[in-house]
């Protein structure tokens, strides 16, 4: 037999999900276990094990591979526990990671932190000043030496940042993306200097034209790289100790993995690591399921999380910004567009009510969890409403307390409007909603697509309990609520489900077209790059995919556009075809006419993306049928909408339904992870897989 | 020559009309909707929220709209533009959160339309006006042109929407538009009252044409009408969608009450801020190529009950340059600084927060001139100088009260320094540019805190540069450095935010050289003044060094670092200056930080030693300004320290230690 394992490790639970060739699939769950991550890993392989009724050892032993989302990178930058790094820059630039191009100020931040301008800061400078040295050395934008590299100065300084005590260095000269010579030569020197320290060059690790992102990328990289390193060493050494034969990988941002013994050297393609477990859980289940477009929401009880799947592959984008700084890694784009079940229900100084964005975060906490929180939240209101059973919440892992909410809602938003309690909750609970179709709409919007060509997924405890009624505002065509073997578990079913992708690029902007061998010779350039390094993760692949992209640019207009090459040697009508692609594509983004092609076309950057298909691919358990209706277990009342009011609902126990079951709303069904508000007017059906799907009556 | 008075201009001199006077003048002419006072005060708590957020978004889509469309880097990545929502007669409901002075004289602009283009050519759905006429309003220089749009609901005409951006050129003697020799607006670009540009959905081309054919670079200005209008249209589509869904009456009830909400959230606010008078006075040296005098804007802020009054009696006489502003620039010059420090935690409706203000201001004067009088640079001349007492009268208001006083800002960056490049591109491409790089300027600093070391402009929330790698790409330039600067923040217990240089030379282009127009006050005094005993931020200061030795230390391997280093003829740049850099010339600007707050002299000594280390305080100024006596490891000798403090003390009282007071 032969296994592949996902395992998911969040700050709050440790998620696995196995699956075997014959298609048999489990699921295990268990508490994380900071700081230490690694007991918790191999604690839910025991567990999974234990599910599939064999020992750990023999599991191990036939499991050809496990793939791992971890936050070990991301919690690094985070907390800033990362290693002490020296950073050489050219002379006259040193101050670009301070300046941070300005927008360091508010990037990343929301609407009502930036209007509040007073109070923005940047964030604390990502390398002291005296750990920077500034180095004698110049490349112009044609690539061409205009000034030699001091390599005296240089060395230098690294014996200079040696003495501070630097655990690494991070190099990132002027224009080194097209002419790394400098870096490369600076990197001989600390070798000679300090044999074995970890070192990355720009050229390397962000071959990409814009020195303050790319600074930054190859900064952070080196920070975190020895942390990853010092995370996944002893954790494979135990692996192999238990019995494990095949690779361990580690998911990247951008959705696919890479061995752990490459991760560390491209550490900072990791940062996304557990974010994008959920979207590729999406493309899977959507690739299952036959839907080509899909928005997810994952909507916990501290963030609202939002994806995109378009043609049947997640949404990506080249870039991301974290703790403020820009950053270039290519990811799935994941959007926080909110805080979930514990955003914060208010009345401001103006007698109006608002809902989010500040949360009660994990601790308090809403105020119904009775630890202390006296704020109304979201999941306060979805208790007083009658969707959530208090006795119910998280499969009944968490109690909650009514009284709580009720009084937290009467104090803070009830007696300041001069509105009962019940309708105050109705309008925070509506407000939430049609919040949240604003913010999806515009995530969906800004990528140039329209939310009624989409279906919307709907996971996380809180999601299911709003999603009939955000998604109707959103006009898309049907809501899912994944509900069937890997719902607990839906990241980790997504990494045991995902690919080895490794993605090399480089700036070598020009005016459009460039030379045809220029063309190809980056190409091939690139090509020869990945070859290498998939040789290395030592694989079998049922096939490798190389997919080659552009950004593109009108002249002077700020936004590359990544554009798809579909020709392997372009002759000039070919190039004429990329243009016309880049511009339908442009269009698409930003609206008919918005082009101007009389300035001209730029190309800046080239980047191929191989994917490695791994051999297998869990397919999830099929639902049973029953050839009995779907049977309430009980009714209660429950508002869903404030112009209907108060109603009764039929409440179902999840576990009780089968395939093809349909409930008319309004109905609440109770699964284990969490509750489907079906509101009036929509019924909801359970699918082959045992998902829910809510339809509207015009559908 | 002096300014003439121009007969006809009159019609041109636009002040602020009533939403009451409008409708009364309107009569009959035009339907416009409105709402009965007791729906909007009946909307309940719910709909008001969804609405409310669903037109924030919309403005937010605006701008993001036109930021993608738009060719000009001025607007993709300095953010110099914004967007509005307005009602019927044209009051802003929501401003988009990018250049708020552009949008502080939106409603002017629209109001002045519904009065003067009624009649003729009229008023009529899928029409979009344009104008970049300074007088009546939408922008404060010609360069900015904004394009406003009548939203008709079943025949009444239900609400407007404006975009506004900064283009790179459109004509006048100077590239950019800038024309520092100017004596009157005849030496500028036309300014262009209310124009129907589109009508009834369709570009008219012949009106296009005249507004093109003024630039120098007409298809990036012709792309950016685009983008304007494309920011209207996405508004449109998503108010009528916003109206189907819950009826024209509600929605605009909506957008009533916020306007109301601003304005009772601003005079609640002001209730609880002590009464009182504060003034300040802000200068501009130059007011064109050649002429050497200082210019003065007096304000006097009043605070009475829930109203503030802005008095700027005692302002000098508008004069012959390109430094004036008009009343849309004075309104430009007040409204971004109320938002940013007032209105950090209130919704953005100037239609709301106008009506807690009254302005006293002379026409004819500096910064509420007449026509013809010169406004090339009123955006970043008088405007900005009324910036500058705004925020320091405003520091001083907040400052008085325990609360209020976290949101107040020392005066920012207290000028734009303007740098533009024209010439031939290393593709031999024509190209005119606006050096964007002196948006990163300092902040003001705060009663708690520092002001942010080069974090940007007051009136641009979300203000950006382009990376060095990004300018080289794209304009035949190179730098040698770009850097903030020691001691260019203004000193104080909590220092203003350091401002940056950047230093550059001709590089690549076929003709050898580029074109400069230099444009940046600041040099004679210092602009950005502090609060409570900080001291104002350095001066603006900019080098032209001729026939350097550049090429020779780039050849022996070296990267010069200071102005010394270059050899060659060390010029000074004055104020405002024109001029051809060749491939030896070097230029070198240095624009501005913020000022500071509280005395230097009560600052922690350890934050000073911290500043010394990293490079934003210079060992020299520490011991002088700051009065902190620092070892070779910057490390605090207290004893000397509280030593030279009480000295300098003694000094500023011009006593000497030990005598009795």
């Amino acid at each position: 037999m032969t296994y592949v394992i996902g395992i998911d490790i969040g700050g709050t639970f440790t998620d696995a999900f196995v699956a075997d060739e014959s298609g048999r699939v489990a699921a295990a769950k268990t508490p994380s276990t900071p700081p230490d991550f690694a007991h918790g890993f191999l604690q839910v392989v025991d567990d999974l094990a234990d599910s599939l009724g064999i020992p750990t050892r023999s599991l191990l032993e036939q499991t050809d591979y496990i793939v791992h989302g971890t936050t070990t990178t991301l919690n690094a930058l985070v907390t800033g526990d990362v290693a002490r790094v020296g950073f050489l820059t050219t002379a006259g630039h040193a101050d670009s990671i301070t300046i941070m191009n300005l927008e360091g100020r508010y990037a990343g931040l929301g609407a009502d932190k930036i209007q509040d301008m007073v109070r923005t800061n940047k964030p604390q400078p990502l390398v002291p000043p005296h750990l920077i040295h500034e180095i004698d050395e110049r490349v112009d934008y044609k690539g061409t030496v205009v000034v030699r590299l001091d390599e005296a100065a240089t060395r230098e300084s690294v014996r200079a940042l040696l003495a501070e005590g630097v655990e690494a260095f991070a190099v990132s000269f002027l224009w080194s993306f097209l002419n790394p010579v400098h870096e490369q030569r600076a990197r001989e020197i600390i070798q000679e200097e300090a044999p074995g320290r970890y070192v990355a060059l720009s050229s390397d690790v962000s071959p990409r034209i814009r020195e303050f992102s790319r600074s930054v990328t190859t900064i952070m990289n080196t920070q975190v790289g020895p942390r990853l390193r010092a995370y996944l060493e002893p954790l494979e050494a135990s692996l192999r100790d238990r019995g494990l034969r095949g690779s361990l990988l580690v998911m990247q941002g951008s959705g696919g993995c890479v061995t752990a013994e490459d991760a560390p050297a491209r550490a900072i393609t990791t940062i996304g690591s557990v974010l994008t477990g959920g979207v590729v859980g999406c493309t899977r289940l959507a690739d299952e399921l036959g839907h080509r477009n899909v928005i997810s929401t994952d909507m916990g009880g501290t963030t609202f999380l939002t994806g995109l799947v378009v043609d049947g592959e997640p949404v990506s984008s080249t870039s991301t910004v974290l703790n403020q700084y820009q950053v270039n890694v290519p990811m799935v784009d994941v959007h926080t567009i909110g805080a979930g079940g514990g955003a914060i229900a208010w009345v401001d100084a103006g007698g109006n009510l608002h809902v989010g964005p500040r949360s009660a975060g994990a601790r308090p906490g809403p105020a119904c969890y009775g630890e202390g929180g006296t704020e109304p939240t979201v999941t306060d209101v979805d208790l007083v409403l009658g969707i959530v059973n208090p006795d119910n919440f998280l499969g009944g892992k968490k109690k909650l307390h009514r009284h709580l909410a009720e009084e937290a809602i009467r104090v803070k938003i009830a007696e300041p409007l001069g509105m009962s309690v019940e309708s105050a909750a109705a309008a925070v609970y509506a407000i939430q909603n049609a919040q949240t179709a604003d913010l999806v709409r515009k995530v969906v919007v800004t990528s140039g697509r329209d939310p009624r060509d989409f279906v919307l997924y709907a996971f996380g405890g809180a999601g299911p309990m709003h999603c009939a009624a955000y998604a109707a505002d959103l006009e898309v065509q049907q809501v899912v609520v994944p509900l069937g073997t890997a719902a607990a578990v839906f990241s980790a079913y997504g990494l045991a489900a995902s690919d080895i992708a490794l993605t090399a690029e480089m700036s070598q902007p020009s005016n459009f077209p460039p030379a045809a061998d220029e063309f190809t010779g980056v190409f091939e350039e690139l090509d020869r790059e990945l070859d290498a390094r998939l040789a290395a993760q030592e694989l079998k692949f049922a096939s490798v995919i190389h997919n080659r992209e552009v950004d593109m640019r009108y002249t002077m207009q700020l936004a590359e556009v990544t554009t798809p090459v579909l020709e392997e040697v372009p002759d000039l009508p070919g190039m004429d075809r990329l243009a016309a692609q880049f511009g339908d594509q442009y269009e698409r983004l930003y609206g008919k006419g918005a082009g101007f092609a009389d300035a001209g076309l730029q190309l800046i950057t080239y980047r191929t993306r191989a994917i490695g298909v791994l051999p297998i691919r869990p397919r999830l358990n099929e639902a049973s049928r029953s050839p009995e209706p779907p049977a309430p277990g009980s009714h209660r009342q429950v508002l869903l909408d404030p112009l209907t009011g108060w109603e009764e609902a039929a409440i179902y126990d999840y576990t009780a339904l089968a395939r093809d079951h349909e409930i008319p709303g309004p109905a609440v069904v109770e699964a284990p992870t969490t509750t489907v508000a079906i509101p009036r007017g929509c019924r909801a059906v359970v699918d082959r897989l045992g998902n829910l799907v809510i339809h509207y009556a015009s559908n | 020559m002096p300014i003439i008075p121009v007969a006809g201009s009159e019609e041109f001199a636009n002040q602020p009309v009533t939403a009451d006077e409008t409708r009364r003048l309107l009569a009959g002419k035009i339907a416009l909707h409105s709402v009965a006072p007791d729906l909007v005060e009946g909307l309940d708590p719910l709909t008001y929220e969804v609405i409310r957020h669903r037109l924030t978004s919309i403005t937010e889509e605006m701008g993001e709209a036109l930021k993608k469309m738009s060719g000009s880097v001025v607007v993709t990545d300095c953010n110099d533009f914004d967007a509005a929502i307005m009602d019927e007669v044209g009051d802003v409901v929501q401003v988009g959160l990018y250049n708020t002075e552009l949008a502080a004289s939106l409603d002017m602009a629209a109001n002045w339309t519904l009065r003067n283009r009624v009649d003729s050519p009229g008023i009529a759905p899928g029409d979009m006006f344009l104008c970049n006429d300074p007088w009546v309003g939408g922008g404060l220089h010609q360069s900015d042109v904004s394009l406003f749009a009548p939203l008709f609901h079943e025949g009444e005409l239900f609400a407007w929407t404006g975009a506004v951006a900064h283009q790179v050129d459109l004509g006048g003697v100077s590239p950019g538009s800038w024309s520092v020799g100017a004596t009157d607006v005849f030496w500028e670009s036309v300014p262009t009252p209310p124009v129907k540009i589109v009508d009834g959905g369709v570009i008219r081309k012949d009106v296009e044409d005249v507004y093109l054919r003024r630039s120098r670079v007409p298809k990036l200005v012709a792309l950016d009408l685009r983008a304007k209008i494309g920011a209207n249209n996405v508004a449109h589509e998503r108010l009528r969608a916003l109206i189907a869904r819950y009826g024209a009456d509600t929605v605009k009830a909506v957008m009533r009450r916020t306007m109301d909400d601003a304005e009772r959230r601003l005079r609640a606010k002001l209730l609880e801020i002590p009464d009182g008078t504060w003034s300040a006075v802000a200068h501009q040296d130059s007011a064109r190529a050649g002429d050497d005098g200082v210019y003065k804007i007096v304000l006097t802020l009043s605070k009475t009950g829930d109203r503030l009054t802005f008095d700027f009696t005692g302002t000098d006489p508008q004069v012959e340059g390109l430094i004036n502003c008009t009343y849309a620039g004075l309104r430009g010059g007040i409204m971004p600084i109320l938002l940013t420090t007032l209105c950090g935690d209130i919704p953005w409706a100037p239609g709301g927060i106008y009506r807690c203000l009254d302005i006293i201001s002379e026409p004819g004067t500096i910064n509420n001139c007449t026509f013809p009088a010169g406004i090339g640079k009123a955006s970043v001349a008088s405007a900005w100088a009324t910036q500058n007492v705004v925020t320091e009268c405003l520091a001083g208001l907040l400052d008085t009260h325990v609360e209020h006083r976290q949101r107040l800002m020392s005066v920012c960056c207290g000028t734009w320094d303007f740098a533009l490049l024209a010439g031939v591109d290393q593709r031999g491409g024509g190209f005119v540019t606006m050096l964007c790089d002196s948006m990163a300027g300092g902040l003001g600093a705060r009663t708690d805190s520092d002001g942010v070391d080069t974090g940007g402009l007051a009136c641009i929330p979300m203000g950006r540069i382009a990376d060095s790698e990004m300018n080289e790409f794209a304009f035949p330039m190179l730098y040698l450095w770009r850097r903030e600067e020691a001691d260019s923040g203004g000193p104080g217990r909590h220092r203003g935010g350091v401002g940056a240089s950047s230093c550059f030379i001709p590089w690549d282009s076929p003709i050898g050289g580029v074109h400069l127009v230099v444009s940046a006050p600041g040099k004679a005094l210092p602009l950005a003044t502090g609060i409570s005993g900080g001291m104002p931020a350095g001066t603006q200061y900019d080098v032209l060094v001729r026939n350097s030795l550049v090429q020779d230390l780039f050849a022996q391997g070296r990267i010069p670092r200071s102005i010394d280093e270059l050899g060659g003829d060390e010029q000074l740049v004055p104020t405002h200056h024109e001029t051809d850099l060749g491939p030896t010339d070097v230029y070198f600007t240095h624009w501005q930080g913020g000022g500071g707050y509280g005395d230097p002299l009560l600052r922690e000594p350890e934050l000073v030693a911290a500043d010394v280390l990293a490079r934003k305080v210079s060992p020299a100024a520490a011991a002088q300004v700051y009065g902190v006596v620092l070892d070779g490891h910057a490390t605090v000798d207290h004893i000397a320290t509280n030593e030279t403090r009480n000295r300098l003390r003694h000094d500023r009282a011009g006593i000497e230690e030990g005598v009795a007071r």
